[in-house]
């Protein structure tokens, strides 16, 4: 009876280990699991007891786990299994314990008893605080911040003057977590006491100073005011830096004003903290403060002003940002444009545009950048007049600027400028603000009809560029034309028409590009096409029936096999039977038979059909092998190991070899190189003939024909 | 050693202005310090770090590459890695001046004059020793993922809220152009009403974690490697070389998942540009297969973001897309430009990452956001609340898929709605004497 107990218990232990799949009921599972702890199994048993107890116990199980407690191999497992369990009698196991283990699973009790906050608790871990084990000490201060009641404070509080190192350092700790948990609990005037006392330990470390200030400055609110002020001009650094930080915490405007007063009393090292505490407030009242710091001199201060004038900064900023903007060095400028780029409202743009109208040099090309940035449609008649400048720079910039403000009833005037004579960054300029206009308007169509007209009126080279705008826009328009185009006798506008086609971006094309496959007998011209209908069977999202359809069309169109080999990529791509059985269909073109088989042996190895694969290769006409796997190794550099035996196990008479898992790891035994990409190396042998492949990590086992 | 000097005291005195001028790294050279670039003894931010192996050499040679940065010592359970640390930094500096120490509390205690702790152990000291640090008063770096249950990155929050320290996890996507493309892109509307986000999850390995133990193999010298200390909050188990070397990964007492292997950067992305980087999903869909890819989760506000472990949403490594009503947008490891649903959508790169810098002030260098806000105090972009969240999430998808059924989750309260197993999966406790 026992014997069999002893086996079941195992059995379900190991079961346990990964997940319940059990049908027992808990109440059943729970009783086993505690008699493998009551029994003599190894801790190993025992210890996956008690982690799967983690997962189901009731209090039936607290008396069983309890009594590992003292039990240095088991006690934190014991704890691990009476932690997760709500129930009172946990917290009394516990208490016991803690009273009679000794040594380090004292320590786990002790731990436990603070994860649990468990308030009855206190008076037995205050005893520990002043007691002869420091480790002790030091767990129950800890566990009685966590637990946080007033009890749990005072305990701490009388043990705070004796603490001295890391006793105090854990005191500490633990009257912090008090403060929190007496704040959580509404008890704000204790916690408060707690902070300002440890703020005049003047003994304590820095990091227990600088927290006890910023929990009193929080805890106080906009009250903290005062106490943040005096914190930032002390000579104390670390204190300066947690009120700095603290302030970020705590919103209001008197805590802004405190800090606003204190920046001219503060050394100019201190100053940039403070301009950058003051620009996270996003507070109006910080602005003349920080405005006026972005106007002085070039100073680093300067820069960090300009910056956190993006926060806080309005239109009042324009005329001192745009005089850093254009008249500033290459830091000062280019901060200043991103702050003016950042600011919203109506004001900035007025200004930008009146600015604008008269604006030459490098301050027209510092506005022109700035109304770019912030799309002021109202900037519009300034840029016309910018593509009419003498500085090449200025009009590419105006053209870009033009892309970025102008609405589709514009985009005839910006048409009618194609033909124009330019240079090719102005043209690409041009190009792309159709694009910009394009891609913003509500209809595309109506923009890529108005090019479509245009199209016959232009210059060759005009024309390619036009092609090229319409795939970036798309559309059924667009397609027409290019399609059309993809007619012409022009053999220049025909190759750029099929290559943009090559590239379109949406699935509708996929039509039209067998249309012109089959219309032309052009051999090049006919592979460009197939492959560019493949190239959207392959690359984008569809339904799988339309999918395998465009499979089906593309291996019957295709006239060469290289061709042919891409639709079997996808078959192997989107794994399903209908996608298998258009393999087998594939298996039948001689010069793709073998590695159409390839694929329906790949989509057997996905899952697909797998017990029917040798029916299927079969009727493919293609016979099992005689396979022998004579040395396998699977590793990365120097960590390798042979896996000879576990992959002989789950070679049949295929050429590919189903493994248990998709991961190399689980089905050969372990990884070898954690954390490293590996290499599965097979020597083989097929009907005699000798093979070698080498696989990347997790790819499918396909053993090539030996030559 | 009693805690009486403190170094930052002089750091902060010259900090404070350079910690202004850092907070705007990419309008202010260094130059501006007036030393032609170089930075004085006095002004660096005094480094060292715990548990530095392969990710953490990385991060190492990140933090050791700014010049504001002074390495000055190492603390590591294994000989082995504190020498290799000590001979590159070493090395680096041309002295012999690295320090080492096998102690973790020894070393925060008695090194107050080290300002900032890089963390890069295995992951199930990643919480602990933040918190450790931050109680000694220091700011953290430290690599995902942040937490091992819900729990532990609830204590990471308030630790460094009661402390006022500057904390960053390594989940550096965060700051890449790439991907802040991405997540502004959905953040700022362009690409319409976006209600659903993909986040990558790692496509090795399962949901389910390994509770086997590795053979018992009899315990190096505690200086070689301090076995106990390598467990730290962990169960006990026998110690194994396997783990030593990395094999800890896909043991249930050490990590996360596949899930979280990936989901740790991810997720935080996702949730970035879905405006939803301080909450968590009130909602996770089991799927019935064995890594969770195609789950479901869905936030308060309407919106979801699925798991995913495949290739199907982008190319490469650590990926995340956006649907919106005007298009999506993706990005993963390795692109030269993030995937767009009309190459028109590309147009904006520049301009949305510009204004992401101008709003932010943020640096697009993910160990200089970290600086700078050593410097300022300001919030980190992968501060200690978007970690928690975000390593919810992947708890709590973990916890779903352990417990092999759809979840409802609160995340106001923390605490799964009328599931009291799932609920007891939020903590797990520590083991003696890794008691915080």
């Amino acid at each position: 009876m026992w014997t069999t107990l002893k086996n079941l218990t195992r059995c379900l232990v190991r079961a346990a280990a990964l997940v319940i799949t059990l049908t027992a009921s808990a109440a059943a599972q729970e009783s086993d699991l505690l008699a493998v702890l009551r029994s003599s199994a190894p801790v190993q048993e025992k210890s996956a007891a008690c982690r799967q107890l983690a997962r189901i116990a009731t209090p039936d199980a607290v008396p069983t786990l309890a009594g590992l407690l003292g039990d240095e191999r088991l006690s934190h497992m014991a704890r691990y299994a009476l932690e997760a369990i709500d129930h009172p009698s946990v917290d009394d196991a516990l208490r016991d314990a803690v009273g009679k283990v000794q040594g380090a699973p004292r320590l786990g009790v002790i731990g436990s008893l603070g994860v649990r906050r468990d308030p009855l608790a206190v008076p037995a871990l205050a005893g520990l605080l002043a007691g002869p084990d420091r480790d002790a000490a030091q767990a129950a201060a800890r566990a009685l911040g966590n637990i946080g009641t007033p009890e749990a404070a005072r305990a701490l509080e009388r043990a705070l003057p004796a603490a001295a190192g890391p006793q105090q350092l854990a005191v500490c700790e633990g009257w912090l977590r008090c403060a929190e948990a007496l704040t959580r609990d509404g008890h704000e005037t204790s916690a408060r006491e707690i902070y300002d006392r440890l703020r005049a330990l003047h003994d304590a470390p820095p990091q227990v100073r600088a927290a006890a200030l910023r929990g009193a400055i929080v805890i106080r609110g906009t009250e903290g005011a005062a106490l943040l002020a005096d914190a930032i001009r002390s000579t104390d650094d670390v204190l300066a830096a947690a009120a700095m930080r603290s302030a970020m915490e705590v919103p209001g405007p008197e805590i802004t004003a405190a800090l606003v007063a204190a920046l001219p009393d503060v050394a100019p090292a201190r100053q940039g903290l403070l301009m950058l505490a003051l620009a996270d407030r996003r507070e109006p009242q910080v602005l003349p403060t920080v405005l006026e710091a972005a106007q002085r001199g070039d100073t680093p201060l300067r820069l960090v002003a300009i910056r956190a004038l993006r926060r806080v900064g309005d239109a009042s900023c324009f005329p001192a940002l745009m005089d850093a903007a254009a008249q500033g060095s290459a830091d000062v400028s280019s901060a200043a444009l991103e702050t003016l780029e950042s600011l919203q409202g109506q004001a900035i743009d007025d200004q930008l545009v009146a600015q604008l109208a008269d604006a030459e040099g490098n301050e027209r090309m510092v506005l022109i950048e700035l109304a770019t940035r912030r799309r002021s449609a109202a900037a519009a008649d300034a840029f016309w007049r910018a593509t009419e400048d003498a500085a090449p720079a200025v009009r590419v910039a105006a053209w870009r600027g033009l892309g970025a403000v102008l609405d589709a009833p514009e985009v005839p005037r910006l048409i009618a400028r194609l033909a124009v004579n330019q240079t090719d960054q102005e043209a690409a300029a041009l190009d792309q603000a159709l694009r910009d206009i394009a891609l913003r308007a509500s209809d595309r169509e109506q923009i890529a009809r108005q090019l479509a007209d245009a199209l016959p009126t232009v210059d060759a080279p005009v024309q390619i560029r036009v092609l090229e705008t319409l795939a970036a826009i798309g559309g059924n328009a667009a397609l027409e034309t290019v399609a059309a185009a993809a007619r012409s006798r022009d053999d220049a506008q025909r190759d750029a028409a099929f290559r943009v086609l090559g590239q379109w971006s949406s699935i509708d094309v996929a039509p039209v590009l067998l249309d012109l496959h089959n219309a032309t007998d052009d051999e090049r011209l006919k592979t460009r096409a197939i492959r560019a209908y493949i190239r959207i069977a392959r690359q984008f999202d569809m339904p799988a029936d339309r999918r395998a359809e465009m499979c089906r069309v593309a291996l019957k169109t295709a006239t060469r096999d290289a061709d042919k080999r891409l639709v079997l990529e996808i078959l192997l791509r989107y794994p399903s039977p209908e996608m298998q059985a258009i393999a087998l269909e594939a298996a039948e073109i001689p010069a793709l038979k073998d590695e159409a088989l390839l694929v329906v042996m790949g989509l057997a190895n996905a899952g697909i059909n797998r017990d029917e694969l040798g029916k299927a290769l079969a009727q493919a006409g293609q016979q099992p092998v005689q396979l022998e796997i004579l040395h396998a190794q699977y590793g990365a550099g120097e960590q390798t190991k042979d896996v000879t035996a576990a992959l002989r196990q789950y070679a049949k008479n295929y050429r590919i070899i189903f493994l248990p898992s998709a991961s190399y790891n689980e089905s050969l035994g372990g990884d070898p190189a954690p954390g490293i990409v590996k290499q599965l190396k097979i020597k083989y042998r097929i009907d005699g003939k000798e093979g070698e492949v080498v696989l990347s990590e997790n790819a499918m086992v396909v053993l090539p024909l030996p030559q | 050693m009693v805690q009486t000097s403190f170094s930052r005291r002089r750091f902060l005195q010259t900090a404070t202005v350079a910690g202004a001028l850092a907070a705007a790294p990419d309008i202010i050279p260094a130059s501006a310090l007036g030393r032609d670039g170089a930075v004085a003894p006095s002004d660096r931010i005094v480094v060292g770090a715990i548990g530095i192996q392969h990710r953490g050499m990385d991060v190492l040679q990140w933090a050791i590459g700014h010049a504001d940065v002074q390495f000055v010592a190492i603390c590591d359970l294994q000989k082995k890695r504190r020498l290799a640390v000590k001979e590159f930094v070493d090395g680096h500096y041309g002295t012999t001046d690295c320090q080492m120490y096998p102690e973790i509390r020894e070393f925060l205690y008695e090194r107050p004059d080290i300002d900032v702790v890089l963390i890069a152990t295995g992951d199930r000291w990643h919480a602990l020793a933040s918190i450790l640090a931050m109680r000694s008063g220091k700011d953290v770096y430290t690599e995902k993922p942040s937490c091992m249950t819900i729990a532990e990155g609830r204590a990471v929050v308030e630790t460094a809220r009661r402390y006022g320290r500057v904390y960053q996890t390594g989940t550096q996507r965060l700051s890449e152009a790439n991907h802040v493309y991405c997540i502004e892109m959905a953040r700022t509307g362009r690409l319409g009403d976006v209600r659903t986000a993909y986040a990558h999850i790692a496509p090795w390995d399962a949901a389910e974690m390994r509770h086997d133990w590795l053979p018992a193999v009899p315990e190096p010298p505690q200086d070689e490697v301090d076995w106990n200390a390598w467990l730290g909050p962990c169960p006990w188990r026998p110690y194994n070389p396997g783990y030593v070397s990395g094999g800890w990964r896909g043991h249930y007492d050490f990590h996360t998942s596949c899930i979280g292997e990936w989901g740790a950067h991810t997720f935080a992305q996702a949730q970035a540009g879905l405006d939803c980087g301080e909450s968590s999903p009130v909602e996770y869909e089991y799927v019935a297969n064995d890594s969770g890819d195609g789950m479901v989760t869905h936030f308060a506000n309407g919106v979801r973001m699925i798991l995913s472990r495949g290739n199907r949403h982008w190319s490469g490594s650590c990926g995340e897309r956006f649907d919106g009503s005007e298009g999506w947008v993706a990005a993963a490891d390795g692109y030269p430009q993030p995937d767009v649903s009309s190459p028109t959508l590309l147009s904006e790169y520049q301009r949305v990452i510009s204004q992401y810098v101008a709003r932010t002030g943020r640096s697009l260098d993910h160990m200089q956001n970290f600086l700078d806000c050593v410097r300022s105090r300001e919030r980190t972009v992968a501060n200690p609340e978007v970690m928690h969240h975000s390593m919810t999430t992947v708890h709590a998808a973990n916890i779903c898929m352990w417990l092999k059924r759809s979840l409802k989750f609160d995340p106001v309260k923390e605490e799964f709605v009328g599931d009291d197993e799932a609920n007891r999966l939020r903590a797990r406790a520590m083991r003696e004497p890794y008691v915080y």
